[in-house]
């Protein structure tokens, strides 16, 4: 790299590719998100027009070119796994697509496939409606779906939908018990941070206060809708409004949506898709929003003048679940194995998400424990969200927002 | 006697001309046999479910008619909620699309139907091929448009028309265009078609007769491409009522549609009431096209323009 001359032309076309690569992956999985939510009435539509951009794009749809340090990252290598884990037959698995499943699959797919015998089969876009159907008709496709540890609650309101977790096959020495559930266990911790423009904010902002400070702060804004399957940062309204981040639940409903009014008219967009606030962001369409962490960080090392806070941000966590009528067997034993301190090492090293085995932190170097939202600094900075309450509240704020943003 | 034969024979004629009838209805069976079992049965089961989603009764029905932020039109106070508004607003946006589509659409068809088959066809493509790409495409392609920094507000910019880049996106007017532009070829293409039918010798003679350009395009072109401007305009009106990713990614915070509260309680788990909203679509999509038989007849919207 020494011996390579600065060449601005050069870099800034560089960038230009690496922000066209992370905005069509992104593309790419919120196409897939949503036809799964359209039912499937686009997917013609959608795949044929993914070949036109492949053909029209130099673009390898792999994430090597994505994360850049992907092919020169060194992964944890797996010793002698628990003899209990072993198996036969096939585990058909449901995640997100995109540059996660990607990542794992090499971190947790291939390796389990290699070291128990069991098949992987692969699928995208799970959806707790979905699982739902499955159940409902008798014809359960997968074993283990990640997703969210309140659309299991909200699904258990239901009737018998997911099978009951069988810890005996888990390690569970370094995994805290408030991650372990009867009906799912967590597996991806993720964040919602602010993620604000460098350019315009040289000094920017620290937490909620700020973002809710118009003057010391001026410009439009984003944060997260109330339709499209995502809910509200009521959260970070109250924050802003006074309230201690450790005494929000439960959620006074209606001193959050006075507090959201008061920046409505600056937020251009209410976001409904982890890809938007990312895109909004690096196209400068507003100068602050709150976001996913993992996408903020994607645009920040394809170059994006853009930088996450982490304090006063929410910590909230994907599960996995296996629903009832599947494989229970291979299901256990591909989570169990997929928390194994290794495998949770592996997918931090590939992708910016958080470990749930606590041991993962002492196989990764400190400068990458320190990108991810479970880093022990930012555990006193950031707080747990109470999936219980959203669970039991969902409705009740739904409607409101409803009411609200047509106000 | 001759009439008693007469009388037997005609008898006879019509038990066979009723068979052969029969027969042609049998042809149609694999048609109704599909869509009674992948679409009838579909819908009537979601639409069953608004009935009796988590229980039997109009249960689901009751958010659209709680009054919660009534509203005053010309003094008298309406009740309102947000389910009542959000149908209004898609009313209004499907309303607004197919007019805009109609506008840009008529001329462009007619330009087509005017030219010889050769040079149509080839302009065809310029029509076909953004009907064949994804709408999720060519939403995204719209927001690079329309954006801040897009190529729109440069251009504007680079002119002077503008100093301050101009807020297009997240706007309703970014929804307009977004719908327009996927929705214009189910104009053209119906437009299209009716215009190639009308007989061009009969604006021929009413030149001959003396008509002025205009008046032969009012009084005669017009009054026959009618067909397909009610087919076009149905069409457009029937899919704007259920657009989805489209105002989602271009509108503004109020432009909400009512697909999009049915995602968000399907979403949730709560299927009664989305299939409430559902239902609620449905009869508004029927009632307009009840409207549009009724003012112009099946036949003629989809019968063509010899008539």
């Amino acid at each position: 790299m020494g011996d390579r001359e600065f060449d601005p032309i050069q870099q800034a076309q560089n960038r230009r590719r690496h922000e066209r690569m992370v905005m069509l992956r992104d593309l790419d999985v919120m196409s897939r998100r949503e036809v799964l939510r359209r039912g499937g009435r686009l997917a013609a539509g959608v795949s044929a027009a993914s070949l036109l951009l492949r053909a029209g794009f130099p673009i390898v749809p792999t994430m090597a070119q994505g994360t850049p340090a992907a092919s020169e990252i060194k992964l944890p290598e797996y010793g002698e796994i628990p003899a209990n884990l072993k198996g036969s037959g096939e585990l058909r698995v449901i995640s997100w697509g995109g540059a996660l499943q990607d990542a794992q699959r090499k971190a947790y797919f291939e390796p389990f496939q290699e070291l128990t015998g069991i098949k992987v089969v692969e699928s995208e876009g799970p959806d707790t409606s979905k699982i739902k159907a499955m159940v409902d008709s008798g014809n359960v496709e997968i074993d283990v779906a990640e997703v969210g540890y309140d659309g299991v609650l909200l699904l258990l309101k239901q009737g018998d939908y997911w099978n009951k977790l069988d810890y005996s096959l888990f390690d569970t020495a370094n995994i805290d018990a408030s991650r372990r559930h009867e009906f799912a266990v967590d597996m991806l911790p993720y964040g919602t941070v602010i993620g604000y423009r460098t350019d315009v904010f040289p000094e920017g902002p620290t937490g909620q206060k700020d973002f809710w400070d118009l003057t010391k702060f001026p410009g439009p804004r984003t944060t997260e809708s109330g339709t499209g399957g995502v809910l509200p940062f009521l959260e970070g309204a109250l924050i802003a409004d006074g309230v201690a981040k450790d005494g929000l639940y439960p959620l006074d409903i209606d001193r959050a949506f006075n507090s959201l009014s008061k920046i409505k008219s600056d937020v251009v967009k209410f976001w409904d898709a982890g890809a938007q606030p990312a895109q909004m962001l690096n196209d400068k369409e507003v100068v602050m929003g709150h976001s996913w962490s993992g996408r903020v960080y994607a645009i920040e090392a394809a170059g994006a003048p853009v930088k996450t806070v982490w304090n006063e941000g929410m910590l909230s966590t994907d599960v996995w679940a296996s629903p009832k009528g599947s494989n229970a067997e291979n299901a256990n034993k591909f989570m169990a194995f997929t928390l194994l301190p290794v495998s949770q090492a592996r997918l931090c090293s590939l992708i910016p998400y958080g470990f749930v085995n606590n041991a993962a932190a002492k196989l990764l170097p400190a400068e990458r424990v320190a990108m991810l939202p479970t880093a022990p600094e930012y555990k006193d900075q950031m707080f747990d969200t109470n999936v219980q309450w959203w669970a039991d509240n969902t409705p009740a704020v739904t409607d409101r927002w409803n009411e609200w943003i047509l106000e | 006697m001759a009439t008693a034969a007469r009388a037997e024979q005609a008898r006879r004629f019509e038990r066979l001309e009723r068979l052969t009838q029969r027969r042609y209805l049998l042809l149609l069976a694999p048609a109704v046999l599909f869509l009674v079992i992948f679409y009838g049965y579909p819908v009537a089961a979601m639409l069953l479910r608004s009935f009796n989603d988590p229980a039997w009764g109009f249960g689901n029905f009751k958010p659209l008619t709680a009054a919660r932020t009534p509203i005053e039109i010309l003094g008298v106070s309406l009740p309102m909620n947000a389910y009542l508004r959000v149908i209004g607003i898609t009313l209004q946006i499907a309303v607004g699309t197919t007019i805009a589509t109609l506008l840009l659409g008529y001329p462009v068809a007619y330009a087509l139907a005017s030219m010889p088959m050769s040079r149509a066809n080839l302009l065809m493509i310029f029509v076909l091929v953004p009907f064949w790409t994804s709408i999720l495409v060519r939403t995204y392609a719209w927001m690079a448009l329309l954006g801040t920094d897009g190529i729109v507000n440069e251009v504007l910019m680079g002119l002077r028309l503008i100093d301050q880049p101009a807020t297009l996106l997240n706007t309703r007017g970014a929804v307009y265009v977004g719908m327009v532009h996927i929705l214009l070829p189910f104009m053209i293409l119906p437009l299209y078609a009716v215009m190639r039918g009308i007989d061009r010798n009969l604006m021929r003679a009413a030149e001959n007769l003396g008509a002025r350009p205009w008046q032969v395009f009012r009084s005669v072109f017009l009054p026959l491409s009618l067909p397909g401007v009610a087919a076009g305009c149905l069409l457009v009106f029937i899919l704007a009522l259920g657009f989805y990713i489209t105002p989602s990614l271009l509108g503004g915070q109020r432009d909400i549609m009512i697909s999009m509260l049915i995602q968000q309680q399907v979403v949730q788990l709560k299927w009664g009431f989305a299939s409430a909203l559902a239902l609620v679509l449905l009869v508004i999509s029927l009632i307009i096209y009840l409207v549009f038989v009724r003012v112009l007849g099946v036949q003629r919207i989809f019968g063509g323009g010899r008539r």
